[in-house]
């Protein structure tokens, strides 16, 4: 737990000091919004609304693939990684330091572009707020522990810019199918219970596990 | 600290066709100081990490016990690697970090909280006092190999293994750094065992009881310190004859 907890320190310390992730995740996530403005001129207030959560997980999910493709590349400059894969214990908890650092992350983006968003489409997102916060931690739970994972298989192949979202997006279909299921019952207005959260629960519980239980291999030459 | 034995049997390294170590046999006592020579490709750095913990060998047998273990059993990979202080060919530093935060993050995943006196005596042991706040991205290529044997060592480790770690210094901070590694060596009471990879022959002697010259991933020689080929100019023409045997024998 200790190494989890000294990953995530360090993680949050470099990300503050360098902001080249939250940066470049923040932008993206903006210009989405904008483009997507764009694609959609002189739209009834009721059409958007019924459009807003598919938009803002596009949008969510693309920015995320973004930060999770830079959480293993600041390991490689001065092979900073070579350090992580020495560390004794079990390896897992270097993943879970990773991912709550990206979780942590991600959720600040997601936050900003949610403002963004209610600004440009006139979504009233303090309907359902507590449901939508739910959702979105839960979802973020399933996008950090996959994305963690194969953000680390990935970073050493010459191809990783290509590689990791074909290998990420396909395994985020289920969370992204419940995932706006949740947020357009939560942006309508109506409780989010745990039928709906239990789906995001459940992938995000087994894609954690099975990353922690697979990240000893990972690091591994 | 807890010393560590390390021993081989028949060690194979394969990367798909590629032998990098045909079927060595070694052993490294607690305390002993050994420098691994060789060519580029003779293998060196890819025995190192085998005794780092960090790849595990295609063939043969490898396995480090500590001597204070009762039954004398092997070390699992994940508890070797916490008795291990590694400096690679890269100075493996975080750039944002500062000198000191370097050093907590390295003594922390190895689940230790060091104290600011315990650091500090880090820090100044290694001349980094004065820089222990600043960025390590600011650091000269001096500076930054001071720190990562500063990261290397903070735990305290019982098996040092350095892989390259002269490369890029000039003649002045390579002297003052093989005077910190001898006492690093030294300070430990001879429970640390030091393992050297390089080109130098110089320094071999210089920091090692015992070289290994390798090459294309068999051992060809062992001189030990006392022998007439332990010696600077002797082990550099060993490495010459090596080479010009095995080009001959092609």
């Amino acid at each position: 737990m200790n190494t989890a907890l000294a990953l995530l320190w360090k993680d949050l310390v470099t990300e503050w000091r360098s902001r080249d992730r939250i940066v470049a995740m923040t932008v993206f996530s903006f210009l989405v919004v904008i483009v997507f403005q764009f694609a959609f001129p002189d739209t009834e207030q009721d059409e958007l609304t019924r459009l807003a959560p598919g938009l803002i997980w596009v949008t969510y999910v693309f920015a995320a693939v973004i930060g999770l493709g830079r959480t293993f590349a600041t390991e490689l400059e001065n092979e900073a990684m070579t350090a992580l894969a020495l560390a004794p214990g079990t390896r897992g908890w270097i993943f879970l330091g990773k991912a709550a650092a990206t979780w942590v992350l991600i959720g600040l983006v997601q936050v900003l572009t949610a403002l963004v968003f209610a600004l440009f489409y006139r979504v009233d997102l303090s309907v359902g707020l507590g449901g939508s916060v739910a959702i979105v931690a839960c979802a973020n739970v399933a996008i950090c522990s996959v994305g963690t994972l194969l953000s680390a298989m990935s970073v050493r192949s010459r191809f990783r810019e290509v590689l990791l979202p074909v290998l990420l997006i396909p395994t985020l279909i289920p969370v992204l199918a419940a995932a706006v299921r949740g947020t357009t019952y939560s942006l309508a207005g109506e409780t989010v219970g745990i039928d709906l959260l239990q789906p995001l629960i459940v992938i995000g519980g087994i894609y954690l596990v099975l990353s922690f239980l697979l990240f000893e291999y990972v690091l591994d030459e | 600290m807890s010393p560590v034995r390390l021993r081989g049997e028949g060690v194979e390294k394969r990367y798909g066709r590629v032998a990098a170590l045909r079927g060595i046999d070694f052993e490294i006592a607690p305390g002993e100081s050994v420098a691994i020579l060789g060519a580029n490709g003779a293998g060196k750095s890819s025995l190192l990490k085998i005794l780092a913990g960090l790849s595990r060998p295609s063939g043969g047998r490898f396995d480090a016990s500590g001597s204070e273990d009762p039954d004398g059993s092997a070390l699992r990979r994940d508890l070797l690697r916490a008795r291990v202080g590694y400096v690679g060919h890269a100075t493996l530093l975080y750039g944002e970090l500062t000198a000191r935060e370097n050093l907590v993050f390295a003594a922390r995943l190895h689940g230790q909280r060091p104290t600011r006196d315990a650091l500090d005596a880090v820090l100044e042991e290694f001349a980094l006092a004065d820089v222990a706040e600043r960025r390590a991205d600011t650091f000269s290529r001096g500076m930054a190999q001071r720190l990562a044997i500063a990261r290397a060592v903070v735990h305290a480790p019982s098996l040092l293994l350095l892989d390259e770690p002269f490369t890029g210094l000039d003649e002045a901070s390579g002297e003052r750094l093989q005077s910190r590694l001898e006492a690093q060596r030294d300070d430990a009471g001879g429970a640390r065992s030091l393992v050297l990879v390089t080109h130098d022959p110089r320094r071999a002697v210089a920091l090692a009881d015992r070289a290994i010259l390798l090459h294309r991933g068999s051992v060809r020689a062992t001189p030990a310190r006392g022998d007439a080929a332990f010696d600077a100019e002797a082990l550099r023409e060993a490495l010459v004859a090596v080479a010009r045997g095995a080009e001959a024998a092609a």
